[in-house]
């Protein structure tokens, strides 16, 4: 435990609506070790230089969720975020609200649109009065049924997901990652009895409009991976619903043309996706691309060793998924 | 004006079972938390929750280790009955949707805990605070009451020898409100932040006790102060007991148990202020490791296994990894206790009632008192939920025929004039340096190990700081969610808390659970098996003593 220090710069993002025209970042400099937490320089600049930095925080052990920012553009817990990796790899340390939720001051942001979504999805046990809980005992509940529920009872909320969510920025009706990583907590919960209703209604409420780009499981700080319970979801969705949304319509065209041909014929995709009428809809989007990029209008070739691709996707999905 | 039946304030397991008892009970409730519900401190407990379900364990079992646990300081008919609620209060938590940890028969797993004479505690790997707030949150519903999130209470209204409701601060919008209430149950929880060496968030300071001791309530047993024997070098974040109900070894410099001398029994499970005790003496007397943070023994876990360790310590792995750059499954964890929790509270009964008729408190917020002296392992989860329950029912009872109440205009006008006066002061001291001073006296003349002229010296420090408080200063002068204000609230809840830990602990001359007299080794029950109880006067507080509830447990010399 030897004590270095580094001379960390900050620059964080100030701003008070009822004051300021516009945001603005003020640099703070302070001599703290490598391993001093990003909220605990905070907490210095607001005890001995500025007070009025405006911010959450209550736990800083990363179990409350109270202090999720922008640290260096990526979405963090800036209690374990520590400055000294911050420093050698951006030369200073960049602090701003989250983002996806309107900012109030400083970096503290409106989380009601990300709460809102929480609510959405009904997080609570369903219950059916046919299948009432064991009178006077416990739910008997195996090891394995438990971690059926994989990290997710590992969430603590923090939103960083929500925050680093390209979907959730580009459709605020889609739920983020936290949300549908919650589903799935319900939708694997042996207590739970509307596992087939949740997965029903969730798939035109926004499931297929994740983009599968995984920076929600970079970002969480609990590793609970809500890309990798959003696509169990999708396959369970799937599984009991049949390829009805034109996300799941979608996603198997896609692995048909993967698996037949090897490579995407473009045409055939969008005709799957949106069925022979839907296409129509799509034909100015379509012209637009064709222009373009010519090639994509013609029928593909099967690529060399296709049949091996066949073998490939037998060996990773032997049989076919179940429904929860 | 608002206006509501119930109004809980703090929003943890132990507010929140009050909130769902006040909603089923039919009355109309609102919740006052100045963190969102999911992010309080209940979120940050660990290690389980105790209940007597395993076939070879019993209620009475229970009962006894709690109240020998208790250095015979807690009331016996109350641990009767809440022992005796752990085992349902259990199994409602998980029908209302907690995921506990499983054994491989289906059953509920459970792990030994310090002072237990069998594995009772239930528990969700090592986050079990967390599973049990998800579980009722979700339970309680958005839709069946008023959240007032992100307010901090500043004051408790009471006229005509009953509550009428408080006054709060809204921190989104910088506002003070009133809040008329008929009916008001603090659940605000811990206040380790009067120290600085605490596992506890920044959150806890104690502003539920600070409120209730200004508007008259009684603090009961504020001198009990726990240590929690294994917190992280450096940060004090909470290592679980759990660590060591898992096996977990602790190690001198020299590599011995050194538990052996002081529990020969049970070694590491001994109760926390005896494992705290001891560190302290191990490294006082020079048998510890030292460091830039001080000195301190080792926590070991590396025999137990990296499956065991990763599986059911999960996120202690992640916090030695994070916060002390270590990984457990193959170096030992460098620990020092740290204030952990407050045996004392606002003094309620088991139904939650205070001296105020209409004022009601539950969790660690209160004292009812069920942990005495000291408080064991997995009893403080238990509870919040057991006895906010009880404090629920009892306000919706009160609610159910209480007249509406009367606040005043003036109320909020001369209630807020002082905070105010801080932020057009020209001159004065920021809370920041205040709440340091504070901290680092608690932590010096008010800890593990306490004597007179430490204590002496230690509220006379307390009273300058309380001199140097009334002239605070806050210098930002934005409404929105203005920290320098709430730091400058808060700290005056502590400073007046602080003050009675301070006196309960100088007046109390022997040693009993937590509070360790190095000038009165020894306990004495003719003179001390009493409760403390301070009122607020002008000139400090006022102690008063109440008799120890007492069934059938003969106090006996406490051996582990």
């Amino acid at each position: 435990m030897s004590e270095s220090t580094v001379a960390a710069a900050f620059d964080v993002y100030r701003y008070d609506p009822a004051h300021d025209a516009k945001p603005r970042y003020q640099r703070y400099t302070l001599n703290l070790s490598p391993h001093t937490p990003v909220l605990t320089a905070l907490l210095r600049i607001r005890a001995e230089v500025d007070p009025s930095l405006a911010l959450r925080y209550s736990c800083r052990s990363a179990i409350c969720g109270s202090c999720a920012m922008q640290i260096n553009s990526k979405s963090r817990l800036a209690c374990e975020t520590h400055i000294g990796p911050e420093m050698a790899r951006h030369g200073r340390i960049v602090v701003e609200p989250m983002r996806n939720q309107p900012v109030l001051r400083d970096l503290v942001v409106d989380q009601a649109p990300f709460w809102r979504q929480y609510d959405r999805i009904e997080p609570h046990l369903r219950l059916d009065p046919a299948h009432p809980m064991p009178e006077g005992r416990p739910t008997p509940m195996t090891p394995e049924e438990v971690d059926r529920f994989k990290e997710t009872p590992r969430c603590i909320a923090c939103a960083a997901c929500f925050s680093a969510c390209p979907a959730v920025e580009a459709d605020p009706e889609f739920p983020g990652p936290m949300a549908l990583a919650k589903l799935y907590r319900f939708v694997v919960d042996p207590r739970d009895r509307a596992h087939q209703d949740r997965l029903v209604r969730i798939q035109p409420n926004g499931l297929w409009l994740c983009l599968r780009c995984h920076l929600c499981t970079e970002a969480c700080p609990k590793d609970v991976r809500p890309s990798e319970r959003i696509r169990d979801l999708k396959e369970m969705a799937i599984a009991v619903q049949g390829a009805t949304e034109n996300g799941s319509r979608h996603a198997v065209g896609f692995k048909e043309n993967i698996s037949e041909r090897g490579v995407l014929n473009e045409m055939r995709l969008v005709r799957q996706t949106y069925g022979t009428v839907g296409l129509v809809g799509q034909l100015g989007q379509g012209l637009k691309i064709v222009r373009k990029k010519p090639e994509v209008a013609r029928k593909p070739h099967p690529i060399e060793g296709v049949d091996e691709l066949e073998k490939i996707y037998a060996a990773l999905d032997p049989e076919p998924k179940e429904g929860p | 004006m608002r206006r509501h039946e119930v109004v809980v304030v703090g929003a943890g397991l132990a507010g929140q079972r009050a909130a769902l008892a006040a909603v089923e009970a039919g009355r109309e409730v609102a919740i006052v938390s100045k963190l969102h519900p999911l992010r309080s401190h209940s979120g940050a407990a660990q290690g389980g929750i105790n209940a007597a379900v395993g076939a070879e364990d019993s209620v009475d079992t229970h009962i006894y280790d709690t109240v020998k646990g208790s250095d015979y300081l807690g009331d016996q008919d109350a641990i009767e009955f809440f022992c005796r609620e752990a085992g349902p209060t259990v199994v409602e938590m998980e029908h209302f949707g907690t995921i506990f940890s499983r054994a491989p028969d289906g059953s509920l797993a459970r792990r030994a805990f310090g002072g237990a004479g069998f594995p009772r505690t239930i528990y969700a790997a090592d986050r079990t605070g967390l599973a049990l707030l998800q579980g009722l949150w979700e339970r309680l519903g958005t839709e069946r009451f008023t959240l007032y999130q992100e307010w901090d209470v500043t004051d408790v209204v009471v006229r005509d020898g009953r509550v009428q409701g408080l006054l709060a601060l809204d921190r989104r919008r910088g506002e003070f409100e009133e809040i008329a209430a008929k009916a008001v149950v603090l659940a605000t929880g811990p206040a380790g932040r009067i120290y600085g060496r605490t596992t506890n968030a920044h959150s806890c300071t104690g502003d539920g006790l600070a409120v209730a001791y200004s508007a008259g309530a009684f603090l009961k047993d504020m001198e009990f102060v726990q240590f929690h024997p294994t917190a992280l070098l450096e940060t004090s974040i909470l290592i679980t007991e759990g660590a060591r109900g898992e096996g977990g070894y602790l190690r001198n410099a020299s590599g011995d148990r050194f538990m052996a001398k002081y529990a020969p029994h049970v070694l590491e499970l001994a109760s926390r202020d005896v494992v705290s005790r001891a560190i302290v003496t191990e490294v006082q007397e020079g048998r510890g490791f030292s460091g830039p943070y001080g000195g301190y023994v080792h926590l070991e876990l590396m025999h137990l296994g990296q499956e065991k360790v990763e599986s059911r310590l999960q996120e202690i792995c992640d916090y030695c990894r994070h916060f002390a750059g270590i990984d457990p499954v193959t170096q030992p964890i460098p620990v020092y206790p740290a204030q952990h929790y407050m045996m004392g509270g606002v003094g309620t009964n088991s139904r939650g009632e205070t001296n105020l008729p209409g004022l009601y408190s539950a969790g660690e917020a209160a004292c009812v008192s069920i942990h005495g002296a000291n408080r064991l392992g997995g009893n403080s989860l238990l509870e919040t939920l057991v006895f906010g329950k009880q404090a629920g029912v009892a306000a919706a009872e009160y609610a159910a025929t209480a007249p509406a109440p009367a606040m005043h205009a003036t109320d909020l006008e001369e209630g807020t004039a002082a905070f105010r006066a801080w932020s057009s002061r020209t001159d004065g001291e920021d809370p920041s340096a205040i709440r340091n001073e504070m901290q680092q006296t608690m932590d010096r003349y008010v800890g593990i190990y306490r004597n007179e002229a430490d204590l002496l010296e230690g509220l006379k420090r307390i009273r300058v700081l309380k001199q140097r408080y009334a002239k605070v200063r806050v210098v930002d002068q934005s409404r929105v969610f203005n920290l320098n204000l709430i730091d400058a609230i808060e700290t005056g809840h502590m400073l007046d808390l602080a003050e009675v830990i301070v006196v309960g602990a100088y007046a109390r001359t022997e040693s009993r659970g937590a509070h360790y007299r190095t000038d009165y080794p020894k306990r004495d029950d003719a003179k001390w098996m009493r409760h403390t109880l301070a009122k607020r006067t002008p000139e400090g507080p006022n102690l008063s003593y109440a008799p120890v509830g007492y069934t059938r447990w003969e106090p006996k010399e406490r051996v582990y």
